[in-house]
């Protein structure tokens, strides 16, 4: 087991959904851990697919909040948003963006694939400092609030593993393959640095 | 700078008025005792105080800072290296302190501190490295810093190959910074702005003192081909891959003279993507792949490679119109237009992962890359075959090539495969065939065969021989060449052998004829495929070392299975091999099984003493193979565990003790001790001794130590050890080998005997007394056990005791004397060096030689030879007269005459003693030895002694003592000694005291005595004034018998009895009266005067001339007339016996005050004779308890009774006579 908690970053494209729901677990089983999205903007569904309500991300929780509800009180109720952001705003006020964060992380959690490619490309652009490695893992987690609840399942015990190892280093490939086999998707893994 | 404020905010009291140096010391005081947590926050405080706030207390706080890094917590520690990292980039100085810190560090136990150690050292030596560069004072302790610096890289580089993933990771990274370092920046270098100060080899002086710039540059060099070579490793882990592509695009960016090798890599990984990963990893890998082929192809510098890159990246998946966008100066882009054709020519997954392992494999073309000329090398060789295949790509060959590939085809679809496949949209045409001949052709570099590596090795070849310095580098090739038919031919003949070999030999020929088909590679699928992931099987994953006593646990219990399963194996016949496989374990390793074999061989050492025998010879074996220094512990414990074992049983009788004594290679010392004990054992001793018997014939090289403890037996307590020790040895004195040792021990052991005290050795080793214990009777025979057996076998060895007994003390002297009787006696009179003996006779001696004369002679006569030594002796040497005492009946009469004064002056039991012999009287009676003397003759002899020469009082003993023997001194012995006596002239003093004592002992000798005294008046006995008294006494006693023959007197003389005894006169003349008349006619008148002197003397003196007639007429029958007045006269004569034998002392012996007694004295005598005798039954000792000048001078008058019962030497006239004195 490692000496220090690890320190988590969950990622997905608006730090919204999928994130989120990750953050709020983890956090309650008492890691340390953050959110982001990598998107350039954050997003949220609209009253139609092609009508989303983009925010940047410098918006609040609970200024987007309020704009729903002053928008479309009831749809946003009923397809779970207001809910979400309401809980969101209580884990902490605002959405991050991973590329802006600057601080250091042992492990990084993202959410689908294109995400995984862009804090990848975020982390190789970066100047390597002090050559600490960060451990980014792709857990693909469709966009909606089962499944993100489900994922959120997984990236914790996937943490709690990764936690309770006494080399994560070292045994990290073999506990993903494991969780692979067991939850039957695939995991991209990949190690970046500092 | 947050730090500080943070700082601030915590703790902003108590803080306020410290100094900083105040509030570090605070602050470490506290770091000290509380936990962890708090422990890092504290200590990063005091970092910051002292690196940032107030460098000037760095130094001072340094050594307790570093302190830390022995804390127990691993993030103390990491910290402490954080510390240490920043500490010396605040002062380069520190860095010549701290440096051996981080190299403790570095070999932490946890993984974690390990690894930011190395990232530490990857800061910190490029910091060393300017530092050192810049500095312009040279000290060895900066050298030394250095050569550490630089060993520590080496062990960084060596964890390349650590066990841990992680480290490796870290390991990886530490070779990329290491690379850029090492290496030139050139115009064209890709810097990071943070790097833009950091040290690189350009800035290396070439003249640095010992830093050497071409040093570093093959460092920097060598470092990349590790890094290389690394990358190819088949079981290389996913992560560690990425890790290493990363790396790889970074060195190309900053450092584009390696972009060939980078790319080279990049293709080669493409095409051989390690078996072990699982899908998702392939998935990950090449994400990575593409990502940093695009950061290279970014690269200005890219250009010459912009053709392969995009080819990789093209079937990577990357749309043709991306990888345009990333690909920079499009002014020379188009350099290489033949490989744009196939910008949608993703023939399918090609990638064959080839040959699945070693690295070795790669080697030809890393290798041909790093020279000058490398890339535009490489990149022909893999053009030319490709050129070269192209023509041959047919339609039929390429069939071929198909149908023949897929015997090679494994069951599943490997993950790798399966992630990259994408269809072939353009398969026949041109472009296509092409790009297929361009990936044929880099597996056939990769596999080192094709026409284009060998035109290019010929080229190098010869470039190596232009070039002077190029020398090097083509050996290298050769070496390489040679190695890799090597390992194709063992490794890759099921895998690539299909592959590779058509390609070289069929392939030309028959590519000729077909078009290709795109070819599917067949060996990496087989070994890619199977599970999705798999991972090198090593056994050093997945076994763990066992803790010293689970081995321990592990061994014992299965050599105790063997042990056990006796039974089992006995019925399968192969006892042997179990009993040579259990000695060799036993033998081997150390510990208590061989204590758990011991015992089980005893507890039936008769079936298992094969398994004894076996594990003896083991560890015997054991010791003969580490000789010179090796110990015989382990063989000397086995043997006497089994021996004791042994030993302590009960009962055994099938002589295996024996058997294992004499098989035993060697016999060590506690061994011995076991087979010593083994003959104490009073029931085992003939047993034992036996062994130890044969060992000493047996083993010659130490047979001496083996005679030693039967040596030391022989004086054992046991009398049955000690007996049966000696029989052994005196068998053994016989071998002239061991003669002399055992005569040496024996003579060593008498010797002992001198000391005053008896040594400890007598005691035995244990008990220790040597102090003040007196010698005893048992530690002097002790010495003496062995020698006195060995004498009778060497009768030499006799002048040995001669000169020990001179020496040893008084009490010492009496037990040998006491010892010696078997031996002497063994020896015999005739022995030549028991005669020498007697002859030398060694002065203090004297007493030995005399005892051994008595134990020679006690039951045997002398031999003449002995008679003449000690005649020798006594008339040469020393005259003591009891020399002669032994051979006394070997003398010569006259010489025993001789010394007859002497020896009744002796202490009365010796003169009995000798008289016992003299006289044949010994109670031993075995072999009557003929005396010199007869009885008589003796008693003859007494009455002649010179009375200057003996005082008569011994002399009147003596013969006390010849009348003490009734047997012999009978009353014809006495009449005949008489006879002879009374002939000879002058008379003898004694003469009369004989007589009236042999009157008295025989009173029928009264007619013989009357006899006597008829003839003494012959011969005038009156004139011997003794004599004549004892003659009156006589004739007082024997009256009336008497008075024949006192009317024979002349009237004088009978005056003169009548004035001797009155009262005799009247019945004197009684008697005359009671004559007839006849008869009183012969008396003289002269007599009857004198016989009525007081009253008529006259009718007496009528008749002198009868008397005569008278006194001649008995005188010619003296023999004939003894018997008859003896009877007639007998009842008055006992009647009186008492009264004449008290009166006849008076005139005898008138020195003696109280002259009454005697017969009270005489029968007092006699009765302690026969008293004495059964208390003292041999009276041999006594005269030799002291030494014999001793009592000489004192052989004087004066003796106390009470001595005279004693063994006390006395003066020769002890006895009845000096009893009778007080």
């Amino acid at each position: 087991m490692p000496s220090h908690p690890l320190r988590v970053a969950v990622v997905c494209s608006s730090n919204q959904n999928r994130s989120m729901e990750a953050h709020n677990i983890l956090s309650k089983r008492g890691f340390d851990v953050r959110s982001f999205g990598t998107g350039s903007h954050v997003k949220l569904p609209g009253p139609a697919p092609d009508k989303p309500n983009v925010y940047d991300f410098k918006t609040t929780y609970e200024q987007m909040y309020n704009d729903l509800v002053r928008k479309d009180k009831e749809l946003y109720t009923q397809n779970g948003i207001l809910h979400m952001l309401d809980r969101n705003k209580r884990i902490k006020s605002k959405p991050e963006r991973f590329q802006s964060c600057k601080d250091k992380f042992d492990l990084v959690i993202t959410c689908e694939e294109r995400v995984y490619d862009q804090v990848l490309e975020d982390l190789n652009s970066r100047e390597q400092e002090t050559l600490q490695p960060v451990h980014v893992i792709n857990v693909d987690i469709q966009d909606n609030h089962e499944e993100a609840t489900l994922g959120a399942f997984l990236i914790c015990e996937l943490c709690q593993c990764i936690q309770h190892t006494d080399d994560m280093e070292n045994e990290i490939d073999e506990l993903l393959q494991e969780f692979e086999d067991k939850s039957n998707r695939p995991f991209l893994h990949t190690v970046c640095f500092y | 700078m947050d730090f500080e404020e943070e700082e601030e905010e915590t703790q902003p009291p108590q803080v306020i008025d410290m100094t900083t140096s105040e509030k570090v010391v605070d602050l470490l005081n506290q770091a000290a005792l509380i936990p962890t947590d708090e422990k890092l926050a504290v200590l990063k405080q005091v970092q910051e105080l002292i690196i940032n706030k107030d460098p000037s207390l760095l130094d001072n706080f340094l050594d307790e800072m570093i302190a830390f890094q022995t804390d127990k917590s691993i993030e103390v520690r990491k910290f402490v290296i954080g510390f240490i990292e920043e500490a010396c980039k605040r002062d380069n100085e520190l860095l010549l302190r701290l440096i051996a810190n981080l190299n403790m560090l570095l070999r932490d136990e946890s993984v974690n501190v390990v690894k930011k150690a190395i990232l530490t050292l990857t800061q910190l030596y490029k910091v060393t490295l300017q530092w050192l560069v810049r500095s312009k004072a040279v000290s060895d302790m900066q050298e030394a810093c250095w050569d550490m610096v630089t060993q520590m890289k080496g062990d960084v580089l060596a964890l390349l190959d650590s066990e841990n993933d992680g480290v490796r990771t870290h390991a990886i990274k530490f070779t990329e910074s290491l690379i850029i370092t090492l290496s030139p920046r050139t115009s064209d270098s890709d810097v990071p702005k943070r790097q833009e100060g950091d040290i690189s080899l350009d800035k290396v002086p070439k003249d640095h003192l010992y830093i050497r710039y071409d040093t570093l540059c093959e460092e920097g060099k060598t470092a990349l081909e590790k890094l290389l070579k690394f990358m190819v490793h088949p079981a290389i882990s996913s992560i560690n891959l990425t890790t290493a592509l990363g790396s790889l695009a970074t060195i190309a960016r900053q450092r584009p003279m390696f972009m060939s090798e980078v790319v080279q890599a990049y293709e080669t990984l493409h095409a051989n993507l390690p078996p072990t990963l699982a899908k998702s990893q392939v998935s990950s890998v090449r994400k990575n792949l593409k990502l940093h082929l695009v950061a290279v192809l970014k690269h200005p510098c890219s250009l010459e490679f912009q053709g392969q890159i995009s080819t990789l990246l093209l079937d990577l998946g990357m749309p043709q119109s991306e990888i345009t966008r990333s690909t920079p100066a499009p002014r020379e882009q188009r350099k290489r237009p033949r490989h744009e054709p196939y910008t949608e020519g993703k023939k399918i997954k090609i990638e064959p992962a080839l040959i699945e392992d070693d690295e070795d494999k790669e080697e030809p073309a890393p290798i041909t890359a790093p020279k000058p000329p490398a890339a535009p090398v490489a990149q022909s060789a893999i053009d030319l075959t490709a050129e070269f295949l192209h023509p041959l790509l047919t339609s039929e060959n390429v069939a071929n090539l198909v149908l023949i590939s897929m015997v090679y085809l494994p069951d599943v679809m490997p993950a790798s495969f399966q992630a990259t496949y994408t269809p072939v949209e353009s398969a026949g045409t041109d472009a296509q065939i092409k790009h297929l001949a361009r990936l044929m052709a880099t597996q056939m570099t990769a596999a080192g065969i094709g026409p284009g590596l060998e035109q290019c090795k010929a080229r190098e070849d010869e470039a190596g021989k232009e070039d002077g310095t190029g020398e090097d580098s083509g050996g290298k090739d050769l070496l390489i060449k040679r190695k890799l038919p090597a390992v194709m031919v063992g490794q890759a003949i099921s895998v690539v052998g299909g592959y590779a070999e058509k390609p070289t030999t069929d392939a030309p020929a028959a590519a000729v004829k077909r078009l290709p088909e795109p070819i599917l590679p067949s060996a990496q699928t087989k070994i890619a495929g199977a599970s999705g992931r798999k991972k090198v099987f090593r056994l050093a994953d997945v076994i763990q070392p066992l803790s010293d006593t689970q081995t321990e646990n592990l061994t014992s219990k299965a050599v105790n299975r063997i042990l056990h399963s006796e039974k089992a194996i006995a019925q399968s016949g192969m006892s042997h091999v179990r009993v040579k496989l259990l000695s060799r374990l036993v033998t081997q390793f150390e510990g208590m099984m061989k204590g758990d074999v011991l015992e089980f061989i005893l507890d039936d050492i008769r079936t298992r003493s094969d398994l004894a025998f076996s594990l003896l010879y083991q560890e015997y074996n054991t010791y003969l193979s580490q000789l010179p220094a090796g110990l015989l512990d382990s063989y000397d414990h086995c043997l006497y565990t089994l021996l004791s074992g042994l030993q302590e049983k009960p009962e055994q009788r099938d002589g295996l003790f024996t058997k294992l004594v004499l098989e035993a290679p060697i016999i060590t010392e506690s061994a011995l001790d076991v087979i010593r004990r083994y003959c104490e054992d009073e029931s085992r001793v003939y047993l034992g001794m036996t062994t130890l018997k044969e060992l000493i014939i047996k083993r010659p090289s130490r047979q001496f130590q083996y005679l030693h403890v039967l040596l030391d037996l022989s004086s054992h307590e046991k009398e049955k050890v000690r007996t049966t020790a000696l029989a052994f040895l005196k068998r053994m004195y016989e071998k002239d080998q061991l003669r002399d040792y055992i005569e040496k021990f024996a003579l060593n052991y008498m010797q002992l005997l001198v000391h005053p005290n008896p040594p400890s050795l007598l005691f035995g080793a244990d008990k220790d007394t040597e102090v003040a214990a007196p010698w005893t009777e048992e530690t002097v025979r002790q010495c003496l056990f062995l020698y006195l057996s060995l004498l009778p076998l060497n009768h030499r060895l006799v002048h040995e005791l001669a000169s020990v007994y001179t020496e040893a003390i008084a009490d010492i002297k009496r037990s040998v004397l006491r010892a010696i009787e078997q031996p002497i006696r063994g020896m015999g009179m005739n022995s030549p060096e028991l005669l020498l003996l007697v002859e030398n006779c060694p002065k203090g001696a004297e007493t030995l030689v005399t005892r051994c004369l008595h134990i020679l002679t006690d039951k045997v006569p002398p031999s003449p030879e002995l008679v003449e030594r000690v005649r020798d002796l006594y008339h040469k040497r020393v005259p003591d007269v009891r020399f002669l005492i032994p051979v006394i009946n070997g003398l010569e009469k006259n010489e025993v005459i001789q010394a007859l004064p002497k020896l009744i002056k002796l202490n009365p039991i010796v003169v009995k003693e000798v008289f016992n012999r003299l006289l044949g009287t010994q109670h031993g009676e075995g072999a009557s030895s003929v005396s010199p003397l007869t009885p008589g003759d003796l008693l003859i002899a007494l009455h002649n002694i010179d009375s200057t020469k003996c005082d008569m009082k011994s002399i009147i003993k003596a013969t006390n003592l010849c009348f003490g023997e009734k047997n012999v001194y009978t009353s014809e012995v006495l009449a005949v000694v008489m006879q002879q006596l009374m002939e000879q002239s002058p008379l003898p003093m004694l003469l009369m005291r004989t007589v009236i004592q042999s009157l008295t002992m025989y009173p029928r000798l009264g007619g013989f005595v009357m006899n006597i005294l008829s003839r003494l008046i012959v011969k005038q006995v009156w004139k011997y004034p003794k004599v004549w008294e004892g003659f009156v006494k006589c004739c007082q006693r024997t009256k009336p018998q008497s008075y024949s023959v006192l009317l024979q007197l002349p009237p004088a003389q009978l005056t003169s009895v009548f004035e001797r005894c009155p009262e005799m006169r009247e019945p004197l003349l009684q008697h005359v009266h009671s004559f007839t008349p006849h008869q009183q006619a012969h008396i003289p008148a002269s007599i009857m005067a004198v016989l009525e002197a007081n009253k008529k003397p006259e009718p007496k003196p009528v008749e002198p001339v009868p008397e005569k007639e008278a006194t001649t007429e008995p005188i010619p029958s003296p023999p004939a007339t003894e018997a008859r007045p003896t009877s007639a006269s007998e009842p008055e004569l006992q009647v009186e016996q008492s009264a004449i034998i008290k009166d006849e002392d008076e005139p005898m012996e008138p020195e003696q005050p109280v002259p009454g007694n005697l017969e009270e004295s005489v029968n007092s005598v006699l009765q302690e004779d026969s008293t004495r005798e059964p208390d003292t039954p041999s009276p041999q000792p006594e005269p030799c308890d002291e030494p014999m000048e001793e009592f000489q001078p004192e052989a004087s008058d004066h003796h106390e009774p009470g001595k005279d019962d004693e063994a006390e030497p006395t003066g020769p006239e002890a006895g009845s006579g000096s009893e009778d004195a007080e």
